[in-house]
């Protein structure tokens, strides 16, 4: 409700602001002034340097990786990659019929959705206990950023080192009488790799709660403490719809950033990866790297950008973030 | 005013670009002759592998050779690392695209096929070898894997790094051991005389989870029995000598007990550390470069290095060539681009480091062996004799661009088998589906390859 008023206010200021400017520089198209000029008058141009840098980085090698998944193109025909024999959708068939791609994308997906159910109450309930001010929530604060902090790099080969047969984790499990078995190789990777995965990223959930929780108005607990909410109802009833936005960015977020998470799997397994936790960023990157089948590869990250943008838009389509931006104008 | 100083500079430029043409010019024609190159006010670009043991005297190593070129042939070597094979390979490809990039590449042995296969560097011309200081300068066994045949070689051999294994002479006169192993069989009962769980002493050291080691035990010992695993277009890993190896390789894990069962996740850095606490009998896999780090450890003065075995599993003698393949042939080449503008300059420097005392003096520092062969002749340090022996016993890999594929479907049935180790036993029929496995990718890779 609030939200609503509040956006609906935004856009009639922007509205008004925008008629205001441009009278001087159009007085031939009057009549249509009211609708056409907010967008005409816009300074687009100033969009160059930077649409063109994103032209260059952006745009340019995704046509190129989209056209390179039509080639046969492998160390044979590399040094005249541009004239590399055209085979069509053929890389596709065969990442689709004969790699490990599909089973890949279970794997990334599956090992991605674990994670977020999982660091997505760990980082409310982070965010919610350091959310009133108590001696040392400073210190308390800073400590739970430091998986966020550290490179993955870091992380990965730490918890590689411990994860090592016969290494820290093991003979702790083994003084109190239990045998943990492999965790770097074997079905048992797949839940290392989750364990991890959540250990340095449930700070991001934490963070977005956080700012989730700060704007919550004052008001809002005061209501709710004189109507008589328990924690729990106020919580549930109160508080949580505040947190409906910015978690569902972090999920989405977090989500993206789990299935293209190359560096923590390579680390932690190597290459060539234990088939439990043989990802699609390890299975493109083998393709390209190990094998030489570029175009094959290409194909892969192809069908994995498709895979990822699958979410994005049901995300974008569920906040609408472009409806909230041109409430008053035209798309 | 303005136009007066920008005229002024216009004029400055011409000059010096004028003098700059002059001087290329007369490079060009001075340079023309066998004499030594002219390369005053050139640049030469160098891509080396940098040293993870040994940083600092690298650093110090460009900075004599690039002092040394200099007052050469007058021109600058500008030298760049690269960490990892995959680094080297990301900057082959944008160089071998882009056709600009180093003039100069090193390359490991067994990665030498896939950079011949993208014919981005130069096969030698005979004119070319001379300009190197000759074909026969070279120990003749480490151009084995500079090319296809030998009328097409692009890699020019810089050093050797065969494969041994170090013994601890003292762990092995305690079990009653008077003379290395020579069969793979013998030394698997060998180490099992020494191993001694209550003590923590192994008979062998060995990573299970290194990146390269694996397939060369299964490389050796196939060889050994006759496999060459290459036989023209058709890769040969459904074989029984595979697996056999295969079984051997597991076997000192599963069966003879005689390796620490940390070792499914130890790399090869792991087992060296075991041996230098003097905690294995042997170490396998190794190679001269672990000679410092051994000479400063607890078995310092205790320990020696022979020839890894050349009986296949289950034989009495070497069959065939197995004797002559103690080893892969391992080390690093040296190729010049073939986009390079400067390849003569590239020759003169690869001349120079190829040159016998510069061969020494890297020997000296970095351990590896000379591949100049009046180098490796004048070694006289007797810790290394055994392993300049098998420089001259050590066989190529074979030359396909489908190697690369191959080693990684050897590597991967020890990667995708390291659970069952863990348990205790591969069982027969998963070793069998993971061969088969192997087979298809590596068959597939070696279809395209000969396409």
């Amino acid at each position: 409700m609030s939200t609503d008023s509040l956006t609906a206010g935004k856009s009639t200021r922007r509205k008004s602001s925008r008629a205001a400017k441009p009278d001087p520089q159009s007085p031939d198209n009057a009549p249509r002034r009211r609708k056409g000029l907010s967008e005409r008058n816009r300074p687009l141009w100033m969009l160059i340097p930077g649409g063109l840098l994103m032209v260059i980085i952006i745009v340019v090698p995704l046509l190129l990786g989209i056209f390179m998944s039509g080639l046969d193109l492998d160390q044979y025909s590399l040094r005249q990659w541009v004239s590399a024999p055209f085979i069509g959708v053929q890389n596709f068939v065969e990442a689709l019929t004969a790699s490990p791609l599909l089973h890949a994308i279970w794997l990334s997906v599956s090992y991605s959705l674990l994670a977020m159910v999982v660091t997505i109450p760990l980082g409310i309930a982070g965010a919610v206990a350091t959310q009133n001010a108590f001696k040392g929530r400073a210190v308390i604060r800073s400590i739970f950023l430091v998986p966020y902090v550290l490179p993955s790099f870091v992380v990965a080969t730490v918890w590689r080192t411990m994860f090592q047969p016969g290494s820290v984790i093991d003979s702790a499990l083994h003084s109190v009488g239990i045998d943990p078995g492999l965790w770097l190789n074997g079905p048992q990777s797949y839940w290392t790799l989750i364990l991890v995965q959540i250990w340095a990223s449930w700070p991001f959930v934490y963070l977005l709660a956080l700012s989730g929780l700060q704007s919550v108005d004052h008001e809002v607990h005061e209501a709710s403490a004189l109507d008589g909410a328990l924690w729990w109802n106020k919580l549930r009833y109160v508080v949580f719809p505040y947190l409906k936005g910015p978690l569902s960015l972090a999920f989405l977020i977090g989500m993206l950033h789990h299935i293209n998470n190359f560096t923590l799997p390579f680390v932690l397994f190597g290459v060539p990866a234990p088939s439990d936790v043989e990802l699609l960023p390890i299975l493109t990157y083998v393709t390209s790297f190990q094998s030489f089948r570029f175009g094959l590869s290409a194909a892969m990250a192809f069908i994995s950008l498709i895979l990822i943008a699958i979410p994005l838009f049901v995300y974008l389509r569920a906040v609408k973030l472009d409806d909230a931006e041109t409430p008053g104008g035209k798309k | 005013m303005k136009f007066a100083s920008s005229a002024k500079f216009a004029a400055v430029a011409v000059t010096a670009a004028l003098a700059l043409t002059a001087c290329g010019g007369g490079s060009t024609s001075s340079g023309g002759s066998a004499g030594p190159v002219d390369g005053k006010g050139k640049k030469l670009s160098v891509l080396v592998n940098s040293s993870a043991a040994y940083p600092a005297q690298q650093k110090q190593w460009f900075t004599d050779i690039a002092a040394k070129f200099k007052a050469q042939t007058g021109a600058d070597v500008q030298f760049e690392t690269f960490a990892s094979a995959n680094d080297e390979l990301t900057r082959i490809q944008t160089s071998v695209v882009s056709g600009q990039g180093p003039d100069v590449y090193s390359l490991g042995t067994t990665f030498t096929p896939t950079a011949y296969a993208t014919k981005a560097f130069v096969t030698l011309s005979d004119d070319d070898w001379k300009k190197v200081g000759g074909k026969d300068k070279f120990n003749q066994a480490a151009l084995g894997i500079s090319g296809p045949d030998a009328q097409h070689q692009a890699g020019i051999p810089f050093v050797s790094r065969p494969f041994v294994m170090a013994y601890n002479k003292d762990i092995l006169k305690a079990a009653g051991i008077d003379k290395p192993a020579t069969s793979w069989d013998e030394l698997a009962t060998q180490a099992k005389k020494m191993t001694d769980p209550s003590t923590g002493t192994f008979g062998l050291a060995t990573g299970y989870k290194d990146s390269f080691d694996p397939w060369k035990f299964i490389w050796a010992m196939s060889v050994q029995a006759g496999n060459p695993l290459v036989d023209g277009k058709t890769l040969k890993l459904d074989d029984p000598a595979v697996k056999k190896a295969y079984e051997t390789y597991f076997g000192w894990l599963t069966k003879d007990k005689v390796v620490d069962p940390a070792s499914i996740g130890w790399s090869n850095s792991n087992a060296v550390a075991a041996f230098a606490s003097g905690k294995a009998g042997y170490l396998m896999m190794t190679t001269s470069s672990s000679l410092p780090t051994l000479d400063k450890s607890a078995v310092a003065g205790k320990y020696a290095y022979t020839a890894m075995p050349t009986t296949a599993p289950g034989q009495s003698s070497p069959q065939g060539d197995a004797a002559n393949a103690a080893s892969i042939l391992s080390g690093d080449n040296v190729v010049v681009a073939d986009y390079s503008k400067q390849k003569d300059l590239a020759f003169a420097y690869v001349n120079l480091i190829t040159s016998k005392d510069e061969q020494l003096n890297y020997q000296k520092i970095f351990g590896d062996l000379p591949a100049n062969a009046e180098a490796l002749k004048a070694l006289n340090n007797p810790v290394l004799q055994p392993v300049a022996d098998t420089a001259a016993k050590s066989k190529a890999t074979p030359f396909t661009g489908a190697w690369g594929d191959i080693q990684l479907a050897l590597l991967n049935v020890v990667v995708q088998s390291i659970p069952d180790l863990s348990k205790g036993s591969v069982d027969d029929s998963s070793l069998q589906a993971r061969l088969k496995d192997a087979q298809s990718k590596g068959q597939a890779s070696l279809d395209r390859a000969s396409k």
